[in-house]
């Protein structure tokens, strides 16, 4: 994927590379957030049900991948996550793209030396470097893996399904502070805005710059556009305030509740928590 | 009747910076107004205390009568009618469209107004449809363009049926499509509002949603008339920083005279040859 | 045939340095599309469910909290300037930042956020950006978020906040003190952020295992963890938010003086009047004063000897003088598996042990007999080598500013 590119530019110290690779970065959440749109209007299996459900549903389902000691179950908790993938029309590639090969590149390889660090029954010896695995190192390399990759797995799938205001109309209904709900809408509404902002700062910053600038010049262009995007947010918030004020806000916040539960997203919770449970018990 | 808006001599500052002084105004209703001035001019601080956001520091602001203070607004009653009867359309769409989605932020002030749900459902959804935004409805407010983000501002304070109707420069960093689309809607709107005052620099609007002109300059009225009265007044026009001269040429000969540039619904007039 | 646990224990520390390096490696080699320093967000998967739950509880305790204070500090303010600063801080965690060595590095934005919102304001806007990366973004777990919470915005929120105003003390705005505090502060709260991070990992093995002695969740004890994420946050994450911490405050200073007063003091936040119905209190101060501060570190100081709890001794820290005593071997044996020592002690312990010998070894300088007292004596100790270090850091920055050192 880009990890490479991301390796050589954030090494790289004869280009203003820094530039590129924060741009990039940025480019990625965007479209990152786009798909998400585009993937929670599909007509699959969980988009038909009640956001409240998928919320609480994936949720038991990843508490329970944590809850788990054995493999097997977990793997078994994969499968069923794969499973909802592929009826909510959630591409595999994406998914592998996104989440499978980037937690293996992660999470991956920090259990590598575990195979060797950890204490118990040598499976293989490399007696030359002194360095033997274990089986107990084995089981919990794998342990660790599976687990990272189902449950990042089962949360992907339930972003990719669900469209964030959804999300967060569901965890309001599930008691979470209204005050909070609204930080986080409005924090999400403006990431993008600054997002765009920091994007043709850096933009127009690049495109007047000539030649190589040392590491000193290179800090105090960021630290110069990091200090612009506060002013500008500051003013934002303000204005926003006032927007707020204009319409009627005296500090609570109302917001509209309009989902309805149904018989099938009954079904659906219950067989969500079934899962989660029989995986930990047959996992204990 | 009392006018629907009486200042006497209000003046208000930003910290050391004097942004209105000694401004005394009288809006009846129907009056449609425009606040002429360059930036900074203090058009957008009179919007804002006219809204109730600003208080200012000396002199008093009446709202159909009654005091417009603080303290007044305190009280439920008062402070739901006049959030309802007041509506302000900021210059920043951004500023105004805080909400995940079309629908949330048109929804956003009935609810705020304590309406009852089917209410707030039945009057968005209609909202919507006036202003042909509907599709828009579950759209995030970063996926909309300009001219898309303006009607939904409009929309999110036209929902809320009010009586006076303040804009801070509409038109501005609008495309010449989306410009026409509003001025159309404040021309023709038939709702119960009938105050319109709109804070302006652009003068090729003034005559088509204004027939009354007020002319500011660092906080304080400078002039006031009629928009041909005003328009015509090319040393005022100058003085106010609302037009500029240089040299430039066209029809072969180079000349300076005041004028503006940009969109134009009316040609400058001449009175050389070329 | 040699026992298993020697042939571990001679590698011990070779190992422990490759774990080290990849760790290290990986931490400014971020692979999500996100590029975010991961290595502080702790995915699903890495800690045991009564951790996690542990944590949540710490944390929810801690949001409802500075939502309490935030809200009588700012009343109807509160929302839209928390919300927009957690956006930012959101966007600043995405930039790189060039670092002195050609490499660069993310920072959190911990620092900023503590000098002008204030720590408790820093938590609910650094919480908040966690939230949305964990929640849309997909990066960090969710049943880590409220560890994740609590170590880089409750952690290092208050760090932050405690340092800049220690060192900062009452310059002048515009001092270059204020700026050389911004860079400590930032420096000193990425680097607790990790320690706290590094401890909820390596205890995980110690305590969540199966009876095989596989550990369940993160697989590296203390003494590999601690050293894995402090190397790459002492180095790049730390100076990554001192260089932001520090260039935003300068910034400040010639743009902004209003907003670097934060939001107790800020003019910058008055510029808009207050609105009709808050109870706005411009000059109250919901800041914990320095005082208190070091009231809350002194109840923690006080809460040491809980180690003594956690019975036995530490896995993996044996000095060579434990493998001889027969005490000593039991404990060992117990919390390895079941495992025998070694019958010698292994060679690698017996190289390294006695290059550095702590002032106090055990935590217990040999003349105190009484543990509890021991660990009381060395926190206190640990504590005021801290403060004397900040004080001097105070000191120097006060010089610098005046121009009176020369470098």
């Amino acid at each position: 994927m880009s990890r490479n590119a991301t390796r050589n530019s954030s090494r790289n110290t004869s280009r203003n590379s820094f530039l590129e690779s924060t741009l990039q970065g940025f480019a990625r959440a965007v479209s990152k957030a786009l798909q998400s749109e585009q993937a929670a209007t599909q007509p699959g299996l969980l988009q038909q049900l009640d956001p409240r459900v998928r919320v609480l549903g994936i949720l038991a389902l990843v508490v329970s991948v944590i809850l788990c000691r054995r493999p097997e179950a977990i793997a078994a908790i994969f499968l069923v996550a794969v499973a909802l993938a592929v009826a909510s029309r959630v591409s595999l590639t994406s998914l592998a793209r996104r989440v499978w090969l980037v937690v293996l590149g992660f999470s991956g390889v920090i259990a590598v030396p575990a195979l060797f660090l950890t204490p118990g029954q040598p499976l293989f010896t490399a007696p030359a470097l002194h360095l033997s695995i274990s089986v107990q190192g084995v089981r919990t390399a794998v342990l660790l893996v599976l687990r990272v990759e189902t449950a990042a797995t089962l949360t992907t799938v339930l972003v990719l399904s669900t469209a964030w205001t959804h999300i967060l109309k569901a965890l309001r209904s599930l008691h979470l502070p209204a005050e909070i709900v609204t930080m986080l809408a409005m924090t999400h509404r403006y990431v993008f805005l600054l997002i765009e902002t920091a994007n043709q700062m850096f933009e127009s910053r690049q495109s007047r710059t000539v030649g190589i600038l040392s590491g000193a010049e290179r800090r105090r262009m960021t630290t110069r556009t990091a200090g612009v995007l506060l002013s500008k947010s500051i003013e934002l918030s303000q204005g926003v305030y006032l927007a707020m004020l204009s319409r009627g806000f005296r500090g609570d916040v109302r917001l509209l509740n309009d989902f309805r539960l149904q018989p099938r997203d009954y079904v659906s919770l219950t067989a969500f928590f079934l899962t989660a449970c029989v995986a930990v018990w047959m996992g204990r | 009747m009392a006018a629907i808006f009486e200042l006497q001599d209000i003046s208000f500052s930003y910290e050391a910076i004097p942004a209105i002084r000694g401004l005394t105004l009288k809006i009846e209703a129907g009056n449609r107004i425009a606040l002429l001035g360059a930036n900074g001019s203090g058009k957008s601080t009179l919007l804002r205390i006219l809204d109730a956001l600003y208080f200012p520091a000396s002199g008093s602001v009446k709202f159909k009568g009654d005091a417009l203070t603080q303290e007044r607004l305190q009280e439920e009653e008062f402070f739901l009618n006049f959030r309802r009867s007041v509506a302000l359309v900021f210059q920043n769409p951004d500023v105004q469209l805080f909400n995940p989605t079309v629908f949330d932020e048109v929804a956003y002030g009935p609810l705020q107004l304590q309406w009852s749900r089917e209410e707030v459902i039945l009057r968005v959804e209609e909202t919507l449809q006036t202003m042909s935004i509907s599709h828009l409805r579950d759209r995030s407010p970063y996926r909309l363009s300009g001219g898309e983000k303006k009607r939904v501002a409009l929309a999110s304070v036209l929902v809320l049926d009010p009586e006076v109707l303040l804009l801070d420069e509409p038109t501005a960093t609008l495309d010449p499509k989306s410009q026409s689309q509003v001025i159309d809607l404040i021309q023709h709107w038939k709702g119960t509002a009938r105050t319109v005052v709109t804070a302006t620099h652009q003068l090729e609007i003034v005559e088509d949603i204004a027939d009354r002109v007020l002319v500011l300059e660092a906080g304080a009225v400078i002039a006031e008339g009629t928009p041909s009265e005003i328009l015509s007044n090319t040393d005022l026009l100058l003085r106010a920083n609302l037009i500029h001269a240089h040299r430039h040429s066209h029809g072969g000969v180079e000349h300076s005279h005041p004028h503006l540039h940009g969109h134009s619904r009316h040609e400058h007039e001449h009175d050389h040859e070329h | 045939m040699a026992q298993p646990l020697q042939r571990c224990g001679d590698g011990l520390f070779p190992s422990a340095a490759l774990a080290a390096e990849i760790w290290n490696r990986l931490a400014f080699e971020p692979a999500n599309p996100v590029e975010i320093d991961q290595i502080m967000h702790i995915p699903d998967g890495y800690l045991s469910p009564s951790t996690c739950a542990t944590f949540y509880v710490v944390a929810a305790s801690g949001w409802y909290a500075a939502l309490k204070r935030i809200k009588r500090l700012l009343a109807t303010r509160a929302i839209p300037l928390i919300s927009v600063f957690a956006a930012f801080c959101f966007v600043v965690m995405m930039f790189n930042v060039p670092l002195p060595g050609g490499t660069t590095g993310h920072a959190v934005g911990v620092g900023i956020s503590a000098i002008v919102l204030g720590p408790w304001g820093s938590i609910l806007a650094i919480s908040i950006a966690l939230a949305i990366q964990a929640l849309f973004f997909g990066d960090g777990g969710i049943t880590t978020l409220g560890a994740n919470c609590f170590n880089m915005a409750m952690v290092g929120s208050f760090t932050a906040y405690a340092v800049y105003r220690l060192v900062a003390a009452n310059s002048d705005l515009k001092s270059r003190q204020r700026v050389l505090a911004a860079a400590i502060a930032g420096y000193v709260a990425i680097n607790a952020s990790a320690l706290v991070t590094a401890v909820e990992l390596g205890i995980q093995p110690r305590l969540f295992h199966d009876s095989s002695g596989t550990p369940l969740y993160a697989p590296y004890p203390l003494h590999v963890a601690i050293p894995a994420m402090m190397i790459g946050h002492l180095t790049f994450a730390g100076l990554a938010e001192a260089v932001i911490a520090a260039g935003m405050v300068s910034y400040l200073q010639r743009a902004d003086l209003g907003l670097l007063s934060g939001v107790s003091g800020g003019s910058g936040f008055a510029a808009t009047p207050p609105p009709a119905s808050a109870t706005t209190t411009a000059g109250a101060s919901a800041e914990p004063s320095p005082g208190r501060l070091w009231w809350i570190v002194a109840c923690l100081m006080l809460f040491t000897p809980l180690g003594i709890l956690a019975a036995g001794t530490a896995w993996g820290e044996w000095s060579s003088s434990a493998f001889m005593n027969p005490h000593a071997r039991d404990q060992i044996a117990a919390t390895s598996g079941n495992h025998a020592p070694p019958s010698s002690v292994p060679a690698g312990i017996q190289r390294l042990s006695n290059i550095w010998t702590a002032p106090f070894p055990g935590y217990a300088p040999s003349f105190i007999r009484n543990q509890m007292f021991g660990y009381l004596l060395s926190a206190i100790f640990g504590v005021g080598f801290l403060a004397l270090l900040a004080l001097v850091a105070r000191a120097i920055g006060r010089k610098w500013s005046t121009g009176n050192l020369r470098l």
